[in-house]
């Protein structure tokens, strides 16, 4: 740690999946002291950089040198061992030991010729856990801690190998506000102790406030690299996040005041496990409305939609839904029941039958549907997405991402849904297939009297269409308003 | 540990089991025996389940292979003492080879590898007949005692001892070190750890009992036969006494095992039902009480 | 003459085995469930049939047809008994809920044998055949019922593909083998789903444990041997794939009538065995399977 050399150095480093290119040529150095945030939306391959680092997925081709060390192609616990460290998303603590044993987990040689940890094990873990913030639970089970508190227990883990080098996998996922800031401050402890620290986030604003560079990936590649405002400036990362670069047809304002709502959303507030989701979100979307919820990934909005789908408990709050005339509770009622009812969703991940055909996977949609409507629905879906017509018999699994998210979208409108739910219908598409999505739903909202609620990190894409705008941030609602507002409202703070 | 309650429990527990001999029949302690050494194998089992997050599905594989070298090497006139040693390593030997798949496999395959293993081992014994004695078994040249209290008192010690280190193990930095990379391997690899390492040293040391306690007890019964010490259904009751006494707790197995076995002696006057009616306890057991009868009893500190 | 014999019998036993396997795959194929409970059911479909055929006189074709009610009765037990309880029990955590099903399942299957075993011993039992007569193909004189047994095996394995492929339900059942959450947002109960695989599983053990009992005879003691080899046909073949069980059946049941007819009939399933370990050493993902 005399000299300045880099203590993490990437270069080159590549690896693929079957077809999947998920991380090609991608090349950073971390000096001892300095914090670099890895970002990049879902599936940018950001989380294989950081598993290409630990050794769990191997390499196919590049160098990962730990000061110095080539440490590429090791097994995970050897890279450990040269000083790697890190501090997982979705960690598993042992369940039956208390905090302090957890941390002397950590600290334990790796032999098992040693029995017992000694005095100064124990005591170093007690300092730790001081350092951290845990010296008032150290009897405690994990089970009984509150989310902050696992992640601290994690922070400690992480600490007790003295690495050289620290990986934090969405630091602040899950924390309250108050809690984001006392994380930060143990994060730039480990600045202060001249480690190289790297942050894997999905965005830059969630870093920006901590980080010394940001190095932005998408669809496996590097896309920029700077300081925090540079990287928000780059016109690439502006598309990639707020979409661009395509023409859509801006929607004639309709009057959504006076209607009736179909959907209402209380206070809803969702928990995983002990990290909040959802912090007390209200959403209201009136018949025939097209609503648009936007939000960095990892803002709560899948959340949202599984917790309205019945995939996903609440712990407060209520949802009500038009049904038979009537404003119905759909606490209780299983997901297909709800399908049933009319609100159906297409998801993120698309849940195609891979296996089955373009039309076997439509045809399961009209299952529920009287006889004979089916064949209508097929007839007018086929006209709105040519493509799948033409890719019939083909199975699912073979088609390109952007046919496969066509048919995720037919398949749900193929129930003939009173609410469509669109969860990032444009995630990792080109802008060509994008503005042919983009169509499709204009032609949906112009010939059609369904009801959307969308939900997009793409700006560009998702305020077009809408006819109200919500911005969902870290767990909360923090804007509502008409598209036309939005850029001067809640555009800027947005990235 | 020393300080715990429950290890003055144990010391109690186990002098008054001791003292049994004075009151109990020759029958009695004769069960309680048998009881004993299954209490070695679902220890033994629960340290590869319970720590390191094996489900070995054919624990007699173990116990057989122990049982028979010690049973083999005894009839061509080798002392009793080395029969055992022979018998514990031939079982440690099969043990990492058991273990070699476990660190490939995982969930049903290598519990099917563990089944196919007591099948093979099986057929093996019976194919060479000549040598193993076949379907009738293997008379031993020697036994542990003629003494039925003597008997008695060393499985209780062998047990006692047994538990002693299986539980200390369990409770050590090496226990820690296992059910971390039983729960979660990536994350214990991250923290530093050679899974691989602490894994074969867990299939090793379950090995080394499972097949030490195999070696006694066809020394303590004069016989080695399939449907002692092979058998499938043998391998199952280790793993029911294992679930009824509480997994992840050491103890508990050996606790579940004694009661298995005194519940099947209890129960003989039943005939075939005796079988159906365990098997319905342990699934009752298994279907409201998941943490075995004395899960609660002897998890460390109770789940809050 | 001897390859034709093994030809003939290994034909009708591998039918048989790939009948008594394809219901264990399609069951863990859509709900993940590796039932050990699986011999214990075709026996009592099987001693079914044995007492309703003899005991009661009501014959062959009534006794079989008991023992395939049988069947579907047990496989609901099974069922409501015993995997349910455990898949909803909160006491169980998620992780292990597999290891509590396949224990929960043996020890069930272990109760199914013993009551047997109570009420009918466990003497080896056998149905009279359903059709009686030989006939003579090759020069070798082969029990015509053992032809009717291939016969039934792959005219139900036929009709279950009709089901599968051309039915609305079949269907379904094959998407939630692909993606039960996908169903799900269709609007689809997967608890319906596993309703009607429990059923189709209960037929199909229940026809191949009555099969199996006018062919080779049964006997209580069978069980474990029969989950056994299900399993393990279902391994080779790949868990989750129907094809790959029907193609390791074949494998299995030819290896195993070789070795009977040339080797010795006490080592039957070594070469199996040995074949098995091979393959999940080297392709755990089985013959056909995916991962």
């Amino acid at each position: 740690m005399s000299n300045n050399a880099p203590l993490l150095e990437v270069s080159g480093l590549s690896k693929r999946f079957g077809g999947l290119v998920a991380a090609r040529d991608i090349g950073f150095q971390i000096a001892p002291g300095e914090i670099l945030g890895l970002i990049g939306p879902n599936g940018s391959g950001k989380s294989t950089v950081m598993k290409l680092i630990l050794g769990v997925v191997r390499p196919d081709a590049g160098q990962v040198r730990v000061d110095g060390t080539d440490v590429a192609g090791w097994p995970t616990h050897r890279i450990a061992q040269q000083g790697v460290g890190i501090v997982f998303q979705h960690s598993r603590p042992l369940h039956r030991q208390t905090v302090l044993e957890n941390i002397l987990l950590a600290l334990l040689p790796d032999s098992f010729l040693r029995l017992r940890a000694g005095r100064v094990a124990l005591d170093r873990a007690r300092a730790i856990a001081e350092s951290v913030g845990l010296s008032h639970v150290l009897g405690r089970r994990p089970g009984t801690l509150p989310f902050a508190d696992l992640r601290r227990m994690e922070l400690a883990k992480a600490i007790a190998r003295d690495p050289k080098v620290v990986l934090i996998d969405e630091p602040f996922a899950g924390l309250t506000m108050g809690e984001v800031e006392s994380f930060a401050e143990l994060i730039r402890g480990f600045r202060a102790q001249g480690r190289a620290v790297l942050l894997v986030d999905h965005n830059v604003k969630s870093v920006s406030a901590l980080v010394d560079r940001v190095f932005a990936m998408y669809l496996g590649e590097r896309i920029a690299e700077g300081t925090a405002a540079e990287v928000v400036q780059d016109p690439q990362v502006r598309e990639v996040y707020l979409g661009g670069g395509m023409t859509t047809a801006t929607r004639p304002p309709v009057a959504a005041t006076g209607r009736k709502p179909l959907l209402q959303v209380n206070d809803l507030s969702v928990l995983y496990g002990k990290a909040q989701a959802l912090d007390r979100v209200s959403l209201r979307v009136g018949e025939g409305e097209f609503v648009s919820v936007v939000g960095l990934n990892g803002a709560g909005k899948t959340t949202l939609f599984s917790a309205i789908s019945g995939l996903v408990p609440y712990q407060q709050g209520s949802i009500s839904w038009q049904e038979g005339g009537a404003t119905v509770p759909l606490a209780g009622r299983s997901p297909a029941s709800i399908a049933r009812g009319g609100i159906v969703q297409c998801p993120e991940t698309r849940e195609l039958f891979g296996d089955m055909t373009v039309r076997e996977n439509l045809d399961l949609a009209a299952q529920h549907l009287p006889p004979g409507e089916g064949a209508k629905q097929l007839a007018w879906l086929y006209e709105l997405f040519p493509k799948l017509q033409a890719r019939e018999r083909q199975t699912a699994k073979t088609m390109s991402g952007g046919e496969q998210q066509m048919l995720a979208i037919a398949r749900a409108l193929m129930m003939k849904p009173r609410l469509l739910i669109l969860d990032e219908p444009t995630l990792g598409l080109a802008p060509v297939i994008i503005e042919q999505i983009s169509r499709a739903l204009e032609v949906l909202r112009n010939t059609t009297p369904i009801t959307v609620l969308l939900g997009e990190q793409n700006v560009t894409f998702a305020l077009p269409h809408a006819d109200r705008v919500y911005v969902l941030e870290h767990g909360r609602m923090i804007w509502e308003g008409p598209p036309g507002r939005f850029a001067a409202e809640a555009g800027e703070g947005y990235l | 540990m020393f300080a715990s309650r429950q290890f003055w429990a144990a010391i109690v527990v186990v002098v008054l089991l001791a003292a049994l001999p004075l009151w109990l029949s020759s029958y009695l302690l004769g069960v309680l025996t048998i009881g004993y050494y299954f209490g070695v194998f679902s220890m033994a089992w629960d340290l590869l389940f319970g720590f390191a997050g094996e489900v070995n599905f054919g624990p007699t594989f173990l116990t057989g292979l122990g049982a028979y070298a010690a049973g083999l090497l005894n009839a061509q006139g080798v002392d009793l003492p080395l029969c055992l040693l022979a018998g514990a390593g031939a079982a440690v030997i099969g043990g990492l080879a058991l273990a070699l798949p476990a660190l490939r496999l995982s969930g049903p395959y290598f519990g099917l590898v563990t089944l196919v293993a007591v099948l093979l081992l099986q057929q093996c014994i019976i194919i060479f007949a000549g040598v193993t004695g076949g379907e009738i078994g293997l008379t031993m040249n020697d036994i542990l005692s003629i003494d039925a209290d003597t008997n008695y008192w060393i499985a209780l010690g062998f047990m006692t001892v047994s538990g002693i280190i299986l539980f200390g193990l369990s409770r050590s930095a090496v226990g820690l070190i296992l059910q971390a990379s039983g729960q979660d391997a990536v994350e214990a690899a991250a923290l530093g750890f050679n899974i691989t390492k602490h894994k074969l040293a867990a299939f090793g040391i379950s090995a080394f009992f499972s097949g030490l306690a195999g070696a006694m007890m066809v020394f303590y019964l004069g016989t080695a036969s399939v449907g002692i010490v092979v058998d499938i259904a043998i391998g199952v009751q280790v793993i029911i006494a294992a679930i009824l006494g509480g997994r992840r707790t050491i103890l508990g197995p050996a606790v579940g095992a004694v009661l298995l076995i005194l519940a099947g002696e209890a129960l003989r006057p039943l005939g075939q039902l005796s079988t159906f009616v365990v098997s319905a306890v342990a699934l009752i057991v298994i279907l409201f009480l998941p943490g075995g009868l004395l899960g609660r009893v002897l998890r460390p500190r109770g789940r809050a | 003459m001897l390859t034709v014999q093994i030809l003939i019998d290994g034909f009708a036993i591998s039918a048989l085995y790939g009948l008594g396997a394809v219901g264990f795959t399609l069951m863990f194929g859509v709900s993940g469930v590796l039932n050990l409970a699986h011999g214990g059911i075709m026996v009592v479909s099987a001693v079914t049939a044995w007492v309703v055929a003899g005991e009661y006189g009501a014959g062959s074709y009534l006794g079989a047809l008991a023992g395939v009610v049988a069947g579907i009765v047990t496989s609901f037990a099974t069922y409501f008994l015993v995997v349910r309880p455990i898949q909803r029990s909160r006491a169980v955590p998620d992780v292990e809920k597999e290891v509590f099903v396949l224990t929960g399942t043996l020890l069930w299957g272990i109760m199914l044998q013993e009551a047997v075993a109570y009420f009918y011993t466990d003497n080896p039992k056998t149905v009279r055949p359903l059709i009686e007569g030989v006939t003579v193909l090759g020069g070798v004189r082969t029990p015509t019922n053992e032809y009717l047994i291939a016969a039934i095996c792959w005219l139900t394995i036929g009709l279950l593909w009709l089901l599968v492929n051309r039915t609305k339900a079949g269907k379904a059942l094959l998407a939630a083998s692909i993606n039960p959450r996908g169903l799900t947002l269709l609007g689809f109960e997967l608890s319906r789903i596993y309703l009607l695989v429990w059923a189709i599983y209960g037929v199909l053990a229940g026809v191949a444990g009555v099969l199996l009992a006018t062919f080779l005879g049964t006997s209580s003691a069978q069980a474990g041997q029969l989950t056994a080899s299900a399993f393990s046909i279902v391994v080779l073949g790949g868990l989750g794939s129907v094809s790959g069980s029907l193609l390791a059946a074949y494998i299995v049941g030819y290896l195993e009538t070789c070795t009977a007819y040339l080797v010795s009939p006490t080592i039957r399933s070594m070469p199996v065995l040995i074949l098995l370990v091979l393959v999940v050493y080297l392709r755990p993902q089985g013959l056909l399977g995916r991962r």
